[in-house]
């Protein structure tokens, strides 16, 4: 994939979820039907942390079994940065493990940025992997 | 009839993209054994070195989490589905 596409009020939604917030990370997830954004879930951040997010695994299960019943595709995952760039940090690189976009909202300006990565790594349980940044095409 | 596991995006690769796979019952453990032999690489990407599930993945029964189960030994029956989720953190 080298584009998400995303309608601007699905856009919205999550940079107000991101905001929503604040001052702690938000995160959730992205459901997609042939790379184009088809609903948000905001997802609790089960670290409550300003500098780390964890997805609940009951409410991430439950969204994986949403996306299933509905044909769709885990179109990424998202969250925020509250003081640092729309950038993969090295915790996120640590810890991906889901081969789909990480779209990073960055809160550090206004107003907010948004970016996608792909983070590519031999094995998901590798602590170092590449960055491959992904177009996100803002639609309407 | 048979057991389905979903294969999340990040075990595809092992699963020449199949989303799911159909296995025969048996405990957890037995479909791990199952996925390896049918794609080489898959157990130590589910267990540790010492055999337990790694901690960052959650293998749910249907709709209950096997770590609140009997985890690895957890029995899984014709008709059940098996969903494995990375957990999916950062910073």
């Amino acid at each position: 994939m080298t584009e998400l596409r995303m309608p601007k009020t699905f856009a919205d939604e999550m940079v107000e979820h991101c905001i929503h917030g604040k001052p702690q990370e938000a995160c959730g997830l992205l459901a997609a039907r042939d790379g184009r954004v088809v609903q948000v879930f905001r997802m609790t951040n089960a670290s409550a942390s300003p500098v780390r997010y964890s997805l609940d695994p009951k409410e991430q299960f439950a969204v994986y079994e949403k996306i299933e019943s509905e044909g769709w595709e885990l179109g990424g995952v998202f969250h925020s940065h509250t003081h640092t760039e729309a950038y993969p940090s090295p915790t996120d690189v640590r810890m991906a493990s889901e081969d789909v976009p990480y779209v990073i909202v960055s809160l550090a300006q206004e107003p907010p940025s948004i970016r996608a990565f792909r983070i590519v790594k031999q094995n998901w349980m590798d602590s170092e992997g590449s960055i491959e940044e992904i177009a996100v095409s803002i639609e309407g | 009839m048979a057991v389905q596991v979903r294969i999340p995006t990040v075990f595809r690769k092992f699963t020449d993209g199949n989303p799911s796979v159909e296995l025969e019952p048996g405990t957890i453990a037995d479909l791990v054994d199952q996925l390896e032999a049918r794609y080489p690489g898959m157990r130590e990407q589910l267990l540790t070195s010492e055999g337990q599930l790694h901690r960052f993945v959650n293998v749910y029964v249907n709709d209950e989490d096997a770590r609140y189960l009997e985890k690895l030994d957890t029995k899984v029956a014709d008709g059940d589905t098996v969903s494995l989720l990375p957990s999916v953190a950062g910073g």
